[in-house]
């Protein structure tokens, strides 16, 4: 985009054209004012400043910085280098200030060819953790423009090396403290290995909620590549650590049951900001209590679990956010929670619980690959409980399946397609016939039939096994809690 | 005779209920029962299965099915020259406050009533007392002292409940089983439950009332959990065990293969 200004002879006005929203228009005063502070001449008649093209919605206070200095260097009749771009919101005073997402507008910016970025100093880091952009770190107009006309040039902002990554600071619970519950320990190394999304039953108390915060554990460190998208969408939110911008922890997000559709998934007014799906990208969506999310919230949940994206369309146009994430849903088995405890009565009726389920039944709960019951362990008895293996080894088997997948096929066996599934999955005799006997038995669906295959692929590749035999199989439909006799 | 009990029963409670109601149905007797889910469907079922007649009490209209479920059933009963009734007028929705009503009606209706699993403030518990207002005979099978289904049964039986083991207990109270009594103190004739053969060594450590999770019956057998999962979904789709809650249980088999 493109930030002409013209000071002419008339009436003394300042106008900006160029479908510009109010928060720009709003930019008027500012510049004005930062303009003057700065010792620099402001126009004393007409002066226009044009945002190109024309047919394009400009939003945001970042056009602050480009439009006071295409201002001011109209007055003095000077030009900057080309291949040069400006972000960045003005005090009063002239000091350049903060904006939220300099990380994906620098990278953007180095794609289309452009060279050198001036950014506010608080956010230079961030822009320098692109490759081949200059970043000129900008704390005061007057600095700005003194660097432009080279009376006093800023030193360039040097490359952000990526933080080292250490290993096991990648979660705040370690599987070493959860006792017992090796079914689902079994399935969270399952979910981790293959990409799959999880649901975990059982009643309040059982430790649901400490299983679900061990999974990013599991989970190898994020790459590069997979740093840098997180960082953009944290990046847009201005929620990036000015110290640290690129982190290697996979995100964690565990959004309350009251939240908005706006909150999940993305929106606002204008152009939609990214959702709690799109700051758990490469990460952990975590849903409590998933049967108390509003049902049309969660039907929204759909898409993204299908393609790893979500598109929102708002009134400031359309656009696209990542979401690849792994759910992590929890919920209890009945209202009051105590079904199947063995310390206390459930007190629901069989109709209760019927209807409990079967808000949760249906295109979600299909598109949850893992299903396991938690039971809770008496306070008592849990010391009694054997204690399992840490996480670290877990993470170890865990990274080695996902190696094996990735050098297969490129992506999880969750994201595989069931024209490649057949291709790189094939399925002896048996295991076919098995699979298709529980598939007429409980009336599973195509989608079901295939979920349970590649969770058997999972299996099989967690035991470094090229052929998936019988009992990958079986155990993958061992999960398919929700599976009734038809 | 009348047989009641939870709505949510263990497949032992089903496997009773649908035994006895199949035995006393050939022996002639009017299986009554309210149904309802679980316990009430079972002694439906088995009193079909052991071509007798059985009638059911409703708590809504009789025009109205509910369970919906259970519509299947309801045709069922009338098909087997049975019967539904209904103290309610027609088009009656189910309504909670009518149900101890109608648990009063089955009691009115019958001669013996037996409990089959009834936890505490289980709607058959309602029946068991109208049956002693209305100087009815009350009957209750025992449960495992584990399970919660069993504090109710077990509360009937110390106070004076009758103890049905088999089908002869009850027509034994019905007098009419002749002279021949069962011999306190002989083993009782057991319900003819037919166990799987079990070609799988899991199958002995699992009860037919309280489930077992898979890390459990791994953590008995020293097996990896990944494989007890598997090994137990090749025996559900056998039928020889069944999810019960968080776990599994031993899926108990009457004579004939349930629908």
């Amino acid at each position: 985009m493109e930030v002409q200004a013209d000071a002419s002879t008339g009436a003394v006005v300042f106008n900006i054209v160029g479908l510009a929203a109010t928060s720009v228009k709003e930019a008027r005063e500012r510049v004005r004012s930062a303009i003057r502070n700065s010792g620099l001449e402001f126009p004393h008649h007409r002066l226009t400043v044009n945002l190109a093209p024309a047919e394009l919605r400009k939003e945001g206070s970042g056009l602050d910085l480009p439009m006071a200095v295409a201002v001011a260097l109209a007055m003095m009749r000077k030009a900057p280098q080309p291949r040069s771009a400006f972000l960045g919101e003005l005090a009063l005073d002239g000091s350049v200030c903060h904006v939220d997402g300099v990380l994906v507008a620098a990278r953007w910016l180095q794609r289309r060819g452009y060279e050198r970025v001036f950014v506010p100093a608080s956010d230079a880091a961030e822009a320098a953790l692109v490759d081949g952009l200059e970043v000129i770190p900008c704390t005061t107009l007057a600095a700005v423009i003194a660097h432009i006309i080279r009376t006093q040039p800023i030193a360039p902002q040097p490359p952000t090396a990526p933080a080292l990554v250490s290993d096991g600071e990648n979660s705040e619970c370690d599987l070493l403290e959860v006792h017992g519950q090796e079914e689902a320990r079994r399935a969270l190394e399952v979910a981790a290995a293959g990409g799959h999304h999880l649901m975990l039953s059982g009643p309040p108390g059982a430790g649901k909620t400490m299983l679900a915060r061990c999974l990013p554990g599991i989970l190898p460190p994020l790459e590069l590549a997979e740093a840098l998208e997180v960082a953009q969408v944290k990046s847009l939110l201005g929620d990036l650590s000015s110290t640290r911008p690129l982190d290697w922890t996979r995100p964690f997000r565990a959004p309350h049951h009251g939240v908005s559709m706006a909150g999940l998934i993305g929106g606002g007014a204008g152009l939609a900001q990214p959702g709690e799906i799109s700051r758990a990208h490469h990460g952990v969506l975590f849903l409590d209590e998933l049967a108390e999310f509003q049902a049309n919230v969660l039907q929204a949940l759909r898409q993204p679990l299908e393609t790893g994206r979500v598109s929102i369309t708002r009134s400031g146009g359309s656009v696209a956010y990542p979401a690849r994430f792994t759910l992590v849903a929890a919920t209890n088995p009945c209202p009051c929670g105590w079904a199947g405890d063995t310390r206390r009565a459930c007190r629901c009726t069989p109709a209760m619980i019927d209807a409990y389920q079967r808000r949760l039944s249906g295109p979600l709960l299909d598109r949850i690959d893992l299903k396991v019951g938690v039971r809770r362990v008496p306070l008592g008895a849990l010391a009694a409980e054997p204690a399992g293996e840490s996480s670290a080894p877990v993470r170890e088997r865990v990274l080695a399946a996902r190696r094996r997948q990735l050098g297969r096929q490129g992506c999880l066996n969750a994201q595989l397609k069931p024209a490649r599934l057949r291709q790189l999955a094939s399925l002896d005799a048996g295991s076919r016939q098995t699979l298709e006997r529980w598939a007429e038995q409980r009336g599973l669906t195509a989608r079901g039939f295939h979920r349970a295959w590649r969770v058997a692929r999972t299996s099989a590749d967690l035991e470094s096994s090229d052929r998936i035999a019988e009992r990958h199989i079986l155990e993958a439909l061992g999960y398919r809690l929700h599976d009734v006799a038809a | 005779m009348a047989i009641v009990g939870s709505r949510r029963p263990s497949p032992y409670g089903e496997a009773v209920a649908e035994q006895l109601a199949a035995d006393l149905a050939r022996a002639g007797v009017i299986v009554v029962s309210g149904l309802a889910l679980g316990i009430d469907a079972a002694a439906h079922r088995g009193a079909l299965n052991g071509g007798g007649i059985t009638v059911a009490v409703m708590g809504t209209g009789v025009d109205v099915v509910y369970p919906a479920a259970h519509s299947r059933l309801a045709d069922d009963i009338l098909a087997g020259g049975g019967a539904l009734v209904s103290q309610f007028p027609d088009g009656t929705v189910p309504r909670r406050q009518n149900f101890p009503a109608r648990n009063w009606t089955m009691a009115a209706l019958s001669d013996v009533v037996v409990v089959v699993e009834a936890g505490e403030g289980s709607g058959a518990l309602i029946t068991a007392e109208a049956a002693l207002h209305l100087h009815k005979e009350v009957m209750a099978v025992p449960g495992s002292v584990f399970s919660a289904l069993s504090v109710g049964t077990h509360g009937l039986l110390r106070d004076g409940a009758g103890l049905v083991q088999n089908a002869r207990d009850v027509l034994a109270a019905l007098n009419l089983a002749g002279e021949v009594l069962d011999d306190p103190l002989a083993t009782p004739k057991r319900l003819g439950f037919e166990l799987r053969p079990e070609r799988d060594g899991i199958l002995g450590h699992l009860s037919d009332v309280l489930p077992m999770s898979a890390a459990d019956i791994a953590r008995r057998l020293q097996l990896p959990v990944s494989e007890v999962l598997g090994r137990m979904t090749a025996l559900e789709l056998d039928g020889a065990v069944r999810r019960l809650d968080a776990g599994y249980v031993r899926a108990l088999r009457s004579g004939k293969e349930r629908a």
